[in-house]
């Protein structure tokens, strides 16, 4: 399954994967603007680890953000590129593919959805991408209710008014439009109703949740799967946060503070589960304030002063 | 798709989503309610109109129609009537046969076989038969004899003489019986039961100068009551035959003399005879048919019945001018009585109109909170991918399923109140039966013994719901001791005998709908807010 990334570090350590270079970020304060990131550039090469080194507050996660697509720099605040593609200049539906597929997001806080079980969450990646089905059967429930109903409000509607309201046309065209809107309503529900049955089973055995299945229990969650977020542990939790990270295949694992949160063992299990990935052929970028977690990393960069300051390698 | 499996998440796992379908069903059923009552009540207003006088009425009052069989002849053979029938109309005393009472009552002789086909007039008869206290009653009087009630009942005395009868209506007498919450009576002073009784009538016959002649007093027999459902006319209105009521008017048909001529014998001249008259017909249209096409036609059958009598006959009384003839239809006939009631509806759904829009507000500022409890999930979705429009679908997902089941729920609810809304009426106008407040009392001291035990186990919020609990069902309770019955709808006031009980679909489907979208909106707006900023503002976003 990690096809893509089965490449050993050293092979491939020449090409660069994701390259920014300039960037500016600038927060407001009220008035007083503050500039976080004033000019860093960083490249991360195929198949490497980096870890980005900064004392907290240094504007490690803001350039995180920027890299993985989930903020954007400063107007003419530098440069992004992915895979030689400007990421800084892609718009909305471009950005959605870059977050989704691209990227893969480890958030110190983990940030599952409480309401999914961990392989739902897990999974989730590959779920909301648009595709144009999904949009078009909803639409086409709502139209097909509404039809009916408005064929209906208008066909019956003279006999549920009251005999004091003339039946007037405006006040049957009336019936017939909220018939319409009823019935547009219970086409969708009735639509939703079906789907949320239809999904049920290709939500715990399709080829996605397969995929996911083997990850977590990879990473020891096989005892787990339909627990929600809040039964699970720390480390729990940044597993599942990891596993839904990998789920969409991505060229890049970004990471911010994944064991911020942790006690050092666990926070040491989590980087050993991703030295394996690694290992495997992953590209890593992450951040820490912490200098004995950058030692797993290939390299380690230093963010200082809003700036990206290279270290021995 | 992720949209459907969220929203059911987000609806099944939380409390506030009951909460927010509550506020929705409270609304639409609140508004169902009050916009069918009003509804229902015009409506009332406007069938009975119509069942009370036919669907168009031809009214001249003073000196009356002459030649009326003429001219129901002439309506009848059109195709938009189906049946008329002359009706004459005058203010009369009635005397009642138990404490001196005087009633100035509005009596109206008919012709009881055709005046039952143009307004259903069978139906609304009280009695078909002796109830069986006056049964008992009258078995331990032994002898009374048990009156019988005729379908169509002779009001006219027939050749062999005998009294008149008369149909009263039913509110006229107050004193014998009691109405029943099913709408039908039970007789609670035998003695004083109308149809053992007689009555007087007094009525002052007109003559066609205008003045006033020497009142006619006769008594009647009381063959039945009859209940139209509007009280104003149940209270007031007592039904005679049409011959008798004619000739106590003096509008029965008449020799006409001419006083400078005597004839060989030395009696006044015949020179014509001046025909029977009666102050209004009522029309019935056809099946299908409306009242304002019946109007146009009456209006030409009158023009041709006008013509025939001037062609046939110069010597006769001419119908008067169709200038000086009112032809209504019942709704124009009614436009008095309606017309405040329409006001009064639009007033209702307008100040209803407002009402609902506060509870679009309640309900949107419950999806708010709702939503903003969300936005870190909007947030994550973002982040991982997920598109505005698809974040936004899980919303508008979620609303919809709200809306859709608050508005059938309040739809149930408003339902089911205004059709019992009668019973309601009545258990409210009585003291609370002793078990209510009894169980109200019950349940209040276990919830006491509950905050107590959940205190001394050092729950909180158990003690305190209890607790709150407690005091509410023993506020209810002592409510329910102390209620004694009140009477809101008075029928003196309202008309009608009974509150309208249907349901005014047509406005509650539109309520519905209105609550859908409000619902929809509701939710949409403050996660398209959120869908709209940058994904890790929303995460940052505690
Ligand atoms: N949305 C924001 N608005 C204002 N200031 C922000 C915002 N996000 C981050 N900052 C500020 O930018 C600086 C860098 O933040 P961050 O990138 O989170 O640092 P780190 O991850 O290195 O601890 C901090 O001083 C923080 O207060
Ligand atoms: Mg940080």
């Amino acid at each position: 399954m990690n096809a893509s990334h089965k490449r050993t570090s050293s092979e491939t350590a020449s090409e660069p994967v994701l390259v920014a270079s300039g960037l500016r970020k600038t927060y407001r304060m009220g008035r007083v603007p503050v500039q976080v990131l004033k000019d860093a550039s960083i490249e991360v090469r195929s198949g490497e680890w980096v870890a980005i080194l900064g004392a907290s507050g240094s504007g490690k996660s803001t350039l995180l953000h920027l890299l993985g697509g989930l903020d954007r720099p400063d107007r003419d605040g530098g440069m992004i590129r992915f895979e030689g593609r400007r990421v800084s200049e892609f718009g909305g539906a471009a950005l959605n593919t870059y977050r989704n597929r691209s990227v893969g997001f480890v958030f110190q806080f983990y940030h599952l959805l409480p309401e999914l079980s961990v392989l739902e969450n897990a999974m989730l990646p590959c779920l909301v991408p648009n595709r144009w089905i999904s949009a078009t059967l909803p639409l086409l429930a709502a139209l097909i209710g509404g039809g009916v109903g408005a064929v209906v409000g208008s066909t019956f509607g003279v006999d549920i008014l009251p005999t004091a309201d003339a039946p007037t046309p405006s006040k049957i065209a009336l019936l017939a439009l909220t018939c319409g809107v009823l019935g547009a309503a219970i086409g969708v529900v009735l639509f939703q109703i079906g789907q949320v049955l239809a999904e049920r089973t290709r939500l715990r055995h399709g080829p996605q949740a397969a995929t996911s299945r083997s990850t977590l229990e990879e990473f020891g969650l096989g005892h787990r799967l339909r627990h929600r977020p809040s039964q699970l542990s720390g480390g729990e939790r940044q597993r599942t946060a990891i596993a839904r990270a990998l789920a969409s295949e991505p060229g890049i694992l970004m990471a911010d503070e994944p064991t911020g949160n942790l006690d050092a063992t666990t926070g040491r299990e989590i980087l050993d589960l991703l030295k394996k990935r690694h290992d495997d052929g992953l590209t890593i970028v992450m951040v820490t304030h912490d200098a004995t977690v950058a030692e797993y990393a290939d390299r380690v960069v230093r963010l200082e002063d809003g700036r990206v300051v290279e270290t021995t390698a | 798709m992720y949209q459907p499996l969220l929203a059911n998440r987000y609806l099944g796992s939380r409390i506030i989503p009951l909460i927010a379908v509550a506020a929705v069903a409270l609304c639409v059923g609140l508004v169902i309610i009050v916009v069918s009552v009003m509804s229902g009540f015009l409506d009332m207003l406007l069938n009975s109109g119509r069942t009370l006088m036919g669907d168009v009425i031809i009214r001249y009052a003073d000196p009356g129609i002459p030649h009326y069989d003429r001219l129901i002849e002439e309506i009848e053979s059109r195709p938009e009537a189906l049946a008329a029938t002359p009706v004459v109309e005058s203010f009369g005393l009635l005397k009642l046969p138990y404490g001196n009472r005087t009633e100035g009552v509005q009596v109206w002789g008919i012709d009881p076989a055709s005046f039952d086909q143009v307004v259903d007039f069978k139906d609304s008869l009280v009695w078909s038969e002796a109830p069986p206290e006056v049964q008992t009653f009258a078995a331990e009087m032994n002898g009374l004899e048990i009156p019988t009630f005729d379908e169509s009942p002779r009001l006219d005395p027939g050749p062999e003489g005998g009294d008149p009868g008369v149909i009263l209506g039913v509110e006229i007498d107050s004193a014998a019986k009691v109405r029943r919450m099913d709408g039908s009576y039970e007789v609670k002073a035998p003695a004083f039961w109308m149809p053992f009784r007689d009555v007087e009538i007094t009525l002052i016959p007109i003559s066609t100068s205008g003045a006033l002649e020497k009142p006619d007093n006769r008594r009647f027999d009381v063959v039945n009551e009859f209940q139209s459902g509007v009280y104003q006319i149940d209270s007031r209105r007592a039904m005679i035959g049409l011959e008798t009521g004619q000739r106590m008017l003096g509008l029965e048909e008449a020799p006409i003399y001419d006083n400078r001529l005597l004839d060989e014998t030395g009696e006044l001249e015949r020179i014509g005879t001046y025909p029977a008259r009666v102050q209004m017909i009522l029309v019935r249209a056809a099946d299908g048919v409306s009242p304002e096409a019946l109007r146009d036609a009456v209006d030409l059958a009158y023009a041709a019945f006008a013509a025939k009598i001037d062609d046939e006959d110069a010597m006769t009384i001419r119908p008067p001018d169709e200038a000086f003839v009112g032809i209504r239809t019942w709704r124009e006939q009614l436009r008095d009585l309606i017309g405040p009631v329409e006001k009064e509806r639009e007033l209702m759904r307008i100040l209803f109109s407002i009402v609902y829009l506060v509870c679009a507000g309640l309900v949107l500022s419950i999806f708010w909170s709702i939503v903003h409890e969300k936005t870190r999930d909007i947030g994550i979705l973002r982040a991982i991918g997920a598109s505005r429009p698809g974040v936004l679908g899980v919303f508008l997902a979620y609303g919809l399923v709200i809306g859709l089941v608050g508005a059938f729920l309040g739809a149930l609810l408003g339902w089911s109140v205004v059709v019992n809304i009668n019973a309601i009426h009545e258990a409210m106008g009585e003291p609370a039966p002793s078990w209510t407040w009894i169980t109200a009392f019950a349940l209040a001291t276990v919830m006491f013994g509950i905050a107590i035990h959940a205190s001394l186990q050092g729950g909180m919020l158990r003690t305190l719901l209890s607790i709150v609990a407690a005091l509410l069902l023993a506020g209810v309770g002592t409510a329910l001791l102390l209620h004694r019955g009140f009477l809101m709808w008075d029928p003196a006031v309202y008309y009608f005998n009974s509150i309208p009980n249907e349901v005014d679909w047509s406005s509650g489907i539109l309520t519905m709908a209105g609550a859908i979208v409000f619902s929809v909106l509701g939710a949409a707006i403050p996660a398209a807010r959120a869908a709209d900023t940058d994904p890790v503002k929303a995460l940052r976003y505690e």
